[in-house]
């Protein structure tokens, strides 16, 4: 692990414990709240728990690989093996072939429920967002490759 | 497509955890080279062939469908 990739993961785990811990308070200081200050102590909460547990899980690890560089070296292995990366490449390849589906079934749902507008619209922007990604990487590797 | 990586790793008396440290892959790597279920890379075909000092095709047979 790079120094700097040390001291961003360092940084994110103090900006994560800080979100907790102001979604905390916030929770606690405006028991009355409305509209979207209901939401966001909680979304404070939510994402500042994430962001610590990520880091401090990358900043232990780092911890422990130092004390063994040989098992340092064997993660690294497993990470680059070229068997495991087009494991890891098939299944989420797979993953977003499912995906495509599953989206597309449930904005059918959605619109056989005659759900609001925006929820319809806001998934078929979502659904365009992956596909269009798609087809932009598609042409970006064919140009490339 | 076959290889004889089984057959040469043995011959050079090697175990597939030594083989794959040195071609710094996984062992699992190694094992499912040797039972064909995984074809490599050009580039680790060419790092085990220049390993035993062979050529890629004594190692790995391309067989036509």
């Amino acid at each position: 692990m790079k120094k700097t990739e040390h001291a961003r993961y360092k940084l994110f785990s103090g900006v994560g414990f800080l979100m907790f811990v102001g979604g905390l308070i916030l929770v606690k200081s405006f028991p009355a709240a409305e509209d979207y200050m209901l939401v966001l102590p909680y979304l404070c909460i939510g994402i500042g728990t994430g962001v610590f547990g990520y880091n401090l899980g990358e900043l232990l690890k780092f911890a422990a690989v130092k004390k063994d560089p040989a098992a340092a070296k064997q993660i690294e292995i497993e990470t680059k093996d070229e068997r495991n990366v087009t494991i890891a490449l098939k299944a989420k390849s797979k993953a977003y072939d499912l995906m495509t589906m599953v989206f597309a079934a449930l904005l059918l749902a959605f619109a056989m429920m005659s759900a609001e507008l925006y929820i319809i619209l806001t998934f078929t922007a979502a659904y365009l967002f992956i596909v269009g990604t798609n087809a932009y990487y598609l042409i970006k590797y064919r140009k490339e490759m | 497509m076959n290889n004889r990586l089984e057959e040469i790793r043995k011959l050079h008396g090697i175990k597939q955890e030594e083989l794959a440290a040195v071609l710094e892959v996984s062992r699992q790597t190694i094992g499912s080279l040797e039972n064909g279920r995984y074809n490599p890379s050009i580039l680790l075909a060419f790092k085990i062939a220049r390993y035993f000092n062979m050529r890629i095709e004594d190692i790995f047979i391309y067989e036509e469908d």
